[in-house]
């Protein structure tokens, strides 16, 4: 038997360029700078699972699993989809043995026990799943096992998103060191100045073709720059001027002045997020199941969406948990009418015997159409016999007061859509809200234990069922938001966390 | 110990009182404002037991009174703590935004002065004429423009159609000191155009006063050259007033360029400061406040100072 050694195999791949190994590096000098909404947080995306923090951290850090375009988990740092025990509780993991991080160490099984250990202890979902985890431990060179104490279906969706894999020696709270598997790595922070990232020439692409986040993933820039433009105005003008090549996030009256530049086209995020007027289930007025259906019954969804999002091409009225273009769409449960229904509303309240205690709103002007929204809803609510009182402030006032159950009856957000019903935050009963119940739980767990595609769709569409039948929150409808991408850009996909791997400028 | 000593040594301790209140005052504000940073970290899917979690990891659950002798002696020793989001010391943050904030006001008021005290000599020596009320009508407007509009219209007109400035930020990794500056020539002529009005009132105002003493009459009676008669006697005269006013911008503009800093996308104290109120950061928050505090208690004094200087005859 003949042997060669990696640097061998490594040598002969690249002189007849058919592996993986393969680097091709990009042009001397290649840049490609997006304009984001601000200065993210943090990079410690395990524990700021927020959009920014994701958007630019996914070139650095990378998960077992990654989604495809329909949201369906493929594998990424992992070498195939988990081995799963016939009782569902043993998921065995095999990972790629040519995977290298950002310090030039190979990852191992350590790497990703340590990582996913660090996940469940630090993430807000992590910390869901750590009730049903029992171990997490390597079990080979190049395999992990998760160990759970019960089923728990989300587990390999949870392992697509924000549980990054890190070399154990650099794990730490807070994190300093931000060393990663990805196309980019970081080579400085100016915070609100900018986050360079470079080409990884270490980088390994998974196989496959590029696919959503998932597939073939190549560094074509050499170099790739955030840069916070906090005001939304000077992102356009930037992209329009040719100083940007992607800008996050745009007024959508940007529309028509994007397509017409020829510099730029806009970019538009079908269903990137959905609107909610979520309800306080532990305190005050709306612990009345009865006053909660009220609430639903008096909203009109389309003059709710209409008001805060302006143009009907940017949104759309849906009170379902997912989008129609999701493969978790049902219909289940959707009886209760969306188009202001006083009357209803009206028999609501007096059967409960509301007595004109005011429901608090929640909301902020820094996001404008969340107080558009509260605006309109103020109407409506008021016209089916509520009292109504807007409480106006910024997010982080906002964000700080629905902690406490007794300053609040309604704050209105707005969420990306999860890549699992059960991982709503609603279905969490310590989030704002405090959604509990015999009937969500019971829902939950015949989800959370289902086998199969079918059964899982059966069970998800019962738990949405539920939820309408409990109306911990009004779903209100989906958005579609607006960035612009320069014409230079061959091969950008439009996503919810833009990526610009396998993506060049041209001239 | 002379008059003059002894004055600076009063405005010195004085300076220090004022100081601390600064803090005591920042700190109470910023702990009692809603809000919190752990929150702003861990995004919309905490719960509220993760955000309890990571406050105690921070040591925002400590005793208020704890909290605040910690960062008074801290800070009497010169380190003002870490950025909860920067991952930088407060110290380091702000140093990292001077430059930005130091040239953007240096140029803005060098803009303005400039513009304004030629035009307002012009303005008060041809009183009445055309160009007098031309002066006027347009120091109006350039007072009634906000410098995020004009700021906006700068990049609208000079970045984008005609390609001469860059529309935002700093310049990016490995920027040479000429690009940076480069970066900032709209948002100083944004800022040093509004600003200029005032000081333009000002020194017509001032101008007008002397002209009319009767030291400048009897200068002219002596058949003095108007050239002199303007620079030498009537605007030395008038400068008082106008240093006043050129310091009170210098203060104004540094607050003004927390609005512009944020338009142009610009990296200094303004948009630090903003965002770390938006975020909670606190100690940035407090930092920063100190900082920009400490400056206008600093122009105040050298105002006083200048005063001196200029008229011997003031004592304060």
């Amino acid at each position: 038997m003949t042997t060669i050694s990696k640097a061998g195999a490594l040598t002969a791949a690249l002189l007849i360029g058919t592996s993986t190994f393969a680097w091709a590096a990009p042009p001397a000098g290649s840049k490609l700078t997006v304009a984001t909404i601000g200065e993210p947080a943090t990079l410690d995306v395990q524990l700021s699972p927020v959009i920014l923090v994701q958007e630019i951290t996914q070139h650095m850090f990378e998960t077992l699993f990654a989604l495809d375009a329909a949201d369906v988990a493929k594998p990424l740092l992992a070498a195939a989809m988990p081995e799963v025990s016939e009782d569902g509780l043993t998921y065995v993991i095999a990972l790629r043995d040519d995977v290298t991080f950002h310090n030039d160490a190979p990852m191992t099984a350590q790497d990703v026990a340590a990582s996913l250990t660090r996940w469940t202890t630090v993430n807000s979902k992590g910390k869901a799943a750590a009730a049903y985890i029992d171990a997490i431990e390597p079990t080979g060179d190049h395999e992990v096992t998760i160990r759970l104490n019960e089923r728990f279906a989300p587990l390999v969706a949870m392992l697509s998103q924000y549980s990054v894999i890190m070399p154990e020696s650099t794990l730490a709270d807070p994190l300093v060191e931000f060393v990663g598997t990805g196309p980019f790595r970081l080579q400085e922070r100016r915070p609100d100045q900018y986050i360079d990232l470079r080409a990884f020439k270490g980088y390994t692409s998974p196989e496959g073709d590029a696919n959503g986040y998932a597939g073939s993933r190549e560094a074509m820039v050499e170099q790739l720059i955030f840069t916070p433009v906090p005001d939304a105005n000077t992102r356009v003008e930037g992209i329009l001027a040719g100083q940007y090549d992607y800008a996050d996030s745009l007024p959508i009256s940007a529309y028509d002045r994007l397509e017409a530049s020829g510099v730029a086209e806009p970019v538009v995020l079908k269903d990137s997020g959905w609107m909610s007027l979520n309800m306080n289930m532990k305190e005050g007025v709306l612990t009345d199941p009865r006053i909660r259906q009220a609430v639903a019954n008096a909203l009109n969804s389309d003059d709710l969406m209409a008001a805060a999002f302006d143009n009907p091409e940017f949104f759309t009225v849906n009170g379902a948990l997912f989008p129609e273009s999701s493969t978790w769409y049902s219909d289940a449960g959707m009886d209760i009418p969306s188009e202001g229904d006083m009357e209803r509303a009206a028999e609501l309240l007096e059967e409960a015997g509301y007595d004109g205690t005011p429901l608090r709103i929640l909301t902020t002007r820094q996001y404008e159409f969340n107080y558009k929204m509260a605006q309109v809803a103020e109407v409506y609510l008021e016209m089916a016999g509520f009292a109504v009182e807007l409480q106006v402030s910024d997010w982080a006032t906002l964000t700080s007061r629905r902690g406490d159950p007794a300053a609040w009856d309604i704050f209105i957000t707005n969420s990306v859509f999860p890549p699992d019903p059960s991982m709503h935050n609603t279905f969490t009963a310590a989030y704002p809200g405090w959604y509990e119940g015999e009937g969500k739980d019971a829902a939950l767990a015949t989800y959370l234990g289902a086998v199969g595609d079918d059964a899982q769709a059966d069970a998800a569409a019962a738990l949405q069922a539920q939820f309408f039948a409990d109306m911990p929150i009004f779903k209100v409808g989906d958005f579609n938001s607006l960035s612009a991408a320069s014409t230079k850009l061959e091969g950008l996909e439009p996503a919810v966390w833009p990526f610009f791997w396998n993506v060049s400028v041209g001239n | 110990m002379n008059s003059v000593t002894s004055v600076i040594l009063r405005r010195v301790g004085g300076m220090l009182v004022v100081m601390l209140a600064i803090v005591t005052v920042t700190f109470v504000i910023v702990r009692l404002t809603p809000g919190d940073p752990a929150a702003m970290i861990l995004g919309d899917q905490a719960t509220v037991q993760d955000i309890a979690d990571l406050r105690t990891q921070m040591g925002l659950d400590r005793p208020i009174i704890e909290q605040y002798a910690s960062y008074v002696f801290d800070a009497l020793r010169g380190d003002l703590g870490q950025s909860i989001f920067l991952g930088v010391p407060v110290l380091d943050a702000i140093a990292n935004s001077a430059e930005t904030t130091f040239f953007l006001t240096l140029f803005a008021i060098l803009i303005a002065v400039a513009i304004a005290l030629p035009v307002g000599i012009i303005s008060a020596y041809k009183r009445g004429s055309v160009i007098d009320q031309i002066a006027v009508g347009v120091s109006m407007l350039a007072s009634s423009v906000p410098s995020f509009w004009l700021g906006l219209i700068l990049i609208q007109t000079l970045a984008v159609s005609l390609g001469w400035f860059p529309t935002s930020g700093y310049g990016g990794p490995g920027a040479s000191f000429a690009t940076r500056m480069g970066h900032l020539v709209l948002p100083a002529v944004a800022l040093g155009v509004v600003n200029s009005a005032l000081i333009l009132r000002f020194t017509r105002a001032a101008m007008l006063d002397v002209l009319s003493e009767d030291y400048i009459r009897t200068a002219r009676a002596k058949g003095m050259i108007e050239k002199r008669v303007v620079m030498r006697h009537a605007l030395k005269n008038a400068l008082i007033p106008i240093i006043t006013v050129v310091g009170l911008s210098v203060a104004l503009l540094i607050s003004g360029a927390v609005v512009t800093e944020t338009v142009f996308g610009l990296p200094g104290i303004g948009n630090l400061t903003v965002n770390a109120v938006m975020r909670r950061d606190y100690p940035v928050i407090q930092g920063t406040l100190l900082m920009v505090a400490g400056v206008y208690v600093l122009i105040n004094f050298l105002v006083d100072m200048l005063y001196i200087l200029v008229d011997p005859r003031v004592r304060l």
